[in-house]
């Protein structure tokens, strides 16, 4: 029992470190996108690939991994300056699409689909990071900064900038301010975030494969951000909480029968989704409006 | 030959990736709800077709009928159900997105409880090859594809054109409002809008059955292009997607002869992806994007 409970708290430690940073470029820079899996698979990747062929020192395997996603990012960033609503739904999709595909067929390096196993465990100044309740504050560890960094920088005239962008962009550029800077600065400050949770996720799980990021999950994380509040800070870490508590009830419903219920798990997501989208859109912590931020929230 | 016959292929698969992306196309241009679980309607309407012929044994015909009826009662409890309640409220492109998300991620999981995870097929004489030329295999149902795609586009564009309800559909695209004030209902015409668009998806979910077969994820996957097609073709325009439907199909199967199978779908979207870069509003779309 406390194992399955230690387990659950650090896999939504690593999801809210996602949900934050999502919300970060959806809710204050109204950049949609549903490739945030691919960020997360990123930081992922890279971690486990640094930690096997070279060290598996969180000082390093962290800092590279975030550099990795940050540079990548700026393929999302591109579509992101010259299109906005559906289309670049569109485009993070393509992304997403293209990633995965990226993920299981090149080998070599991300092990295809098998994935990659062996991760070694955590190690911060050669003490290894085995015990669960040691990983779990590592998790918190990492989910106060990324919480920390991304209030402040919402705080600052950054986070003033990229709401004035996300209501009227051609307004902030009468203003003076350099949109474009501004758009990409958020993205890649997001995905190094998200490629933080990867890492985690990697040293965490000591395998990965490429199903932990697939468009389910990218859409998961965005039901989180929406459920929770988009545009709120408390509101990823709600969502998130709640979505990943909800496939814990079901495992103690014996009656279920056991081989179906993966598939039951889904279909109460998916209801969850649709029922939450049409009772509460704007999101549990919100206003009961998406996109509007509430003042003291922010 | 190769090249010959990946052509053929990518015209029969490019027909069936038309049908769908018209549907899909038909209803986010005219009521703007971006209609994810499209898809499901595909793939509902697909394995009511195989139940009945396959495991039920019934007379084909009534199968086909069977599976559009499906497919329409899906497309409208959904939009009575899910959507109108959600734009009540606020219309939010998101809010919708996840609900219809949602949607998809139940059908797809139902279906696998029902059906199964693995393929499955309508066995029917239409789907063996003939060996037309040496080398050169064409199986009679992707004749029956194009011959299908091609009289249900002629069809539509003849009912948006000629009817006075398919001209009330092209309306509500433009402006609803001014609908309203012509004394029609917008909600009654996005119910039609949902029940013709869901319909388009059937000829295409029966023709998969019976040639290449399905799963419960095929939905999924069959959504992802009729998204790029409608993207690729410019939102709005009908034609543009099937065009697009047709190109997205003829690119996937080509590239088969440079790469592994398991690109196509990469290549689908580095093709949608460049587009959006370069050229956003599609072949034939108004310059929407903004």
């Amino acid at each position: 029992m406390l194992a399955y409970i230690l387990n659950l708290a650090t896999l939504i430690c690593i999801n809210a470190v996602l949900a934050i940073t999502l919300n970060f470029i959806m809710g204050y820079a109204g950049i949609f996108s549903i490739a945030h899996a691919i960020f997360f698979g990123v930081g992922a990747y890279t971690a486990a690939y640094v930690a096997l062929h070279a060290s598996a020192s969180i000082f390093l395997v962290i800092p590279v991994a975030m550099l990795v996603a940050g540079a990548l990012s700026l393929v999302l960033a591109l579509p992101a300056l010259r299109v906005r609503g559906e289309y670049f739904v569109a485009a993070s999709l393509g992304l997403q699409v293209l990633g995965v595909t990226v993920f299981s067929e090149w080998k070599s390096v991300t092990g295809g689909l098998g994935g990659m196993i062996g991760i070694p465990p955590a190690d911060i100044f050669g003490f290894a990071v085995t015990d669960p309740v040691q990983f779990l504050l590592l998790a918190i560890c990492c989910l106060i900064p990324v919480l920390l960094i991304t209030s402040v920088l919402l705080r600052s005239s950054f986070g003033r900038n990229l709401k004035a962008i996300r209501d009227s962009e051609s307004a902030a550029h009468a203003f003076g301010k350099n949109v474009a800077i501004i758009k990409t600065m958020s993205v890649v400050i997001s995905a190094m975030l998200a490629a933080v949770a990867g890492a985690l996720y990697a040293f965490y799980m000591g395998f990965i494969n490429v199903e932990s990021f697939m468009l389910d999950t990218s859409v998961l994380l965005m039901a989180m951000v929406i459920i929770g509040g988009t545009g709120t800070l408390l509101g990823p870490i709600v969502g998130t909480v709640l979505l990943m508590l909800l496939p814990g009830i079901f495992s103690y419903m014996t009656f279920l029968p056991q081989t179906e219920i993966g598939s039951i798990q889904q279909i109460a997501y998916g209801l969850a989704m649709v029922l939450l989208m049409i009772y509460r859109p704007g999101g549990i912590v919100g206003s009961g409006k998406p996109r509007i931020t509430k003042e003291k929230a922010a | 030959m190769l090249l010959l016959q990946l052509l053929i292929n990518g015209v029969q698969v490019g027909a069936l990736y038309a049908l769908i992306a018209v549907g899909f196309s038909l209803i986010f241009g005219s009521t703007r709800i971006f209609h994810f679980a499209h898809g499901s309607a595909f793939t509902i309407a697909a394995y009511v077709f195989y139940d009945l012929v396959s495991i039920e044994q019934i007379h084909w015909l009534i199968a086909v009928l069977g599976a559009s009826v499906a497919a329409v009662l899906f497309g409208l409890v959904l939009n009575r159900f899910v959507y109108v309640p959600i734009q009540k409220h606020e219309g939010s492109f998101f809010t919708v997105f996840v609900a219809s998300f949602g949607v998809g991620i139940i059908v797809q999981n139902l279906c696998g409880m029902l059906f199964g995870r693995a393929f499955v097929a309508v066995n029917s004489p239409l789907s063996q090859s003939m060996e037309l030329l040496p080398g050169l295999y064409v199986a009679p149902l992707s004749g029956i594809a194009i011959i299908i795609a091609v009289v249900f586009f002629v069809g539509l564009q003849l009912f948006l054109s000629r009817t006075h309800t398919g001209m009330a559909m092209r309306a509500l695209s433009e402006n609803p409002e001014l609908v309203r004030a012509y004394g029609l209902s917008p909600r009654r015409l996005s119910m039609t809008v949902f029940a013709l668009g869901s319909f388009l998806a059937v000829p295409a979910a029966l023709l998969s059955a019976a040639g290449s077969g399905l799963n419960p994820a095929i939905g999924h996957h069959v959504m992802l292009i009729s998204l790029a097609a409608t993207i690729v073709g410019g939102v709005g325009s009908l034609r543009g997607a099937a065009c697009a439907g047709v190109l997205l199909g003829l690119a996937e199967n080509l590239s088969l002869a440079w790469f592994e199978p398991q690109w196509s779908e990469a290549i689908t979207f580095i093709v949608l992806f460049l587009f959006i870069l370069f050229r956003p509003s599609g072949f034939f779309g108004r310059v929407t994007a903004s």
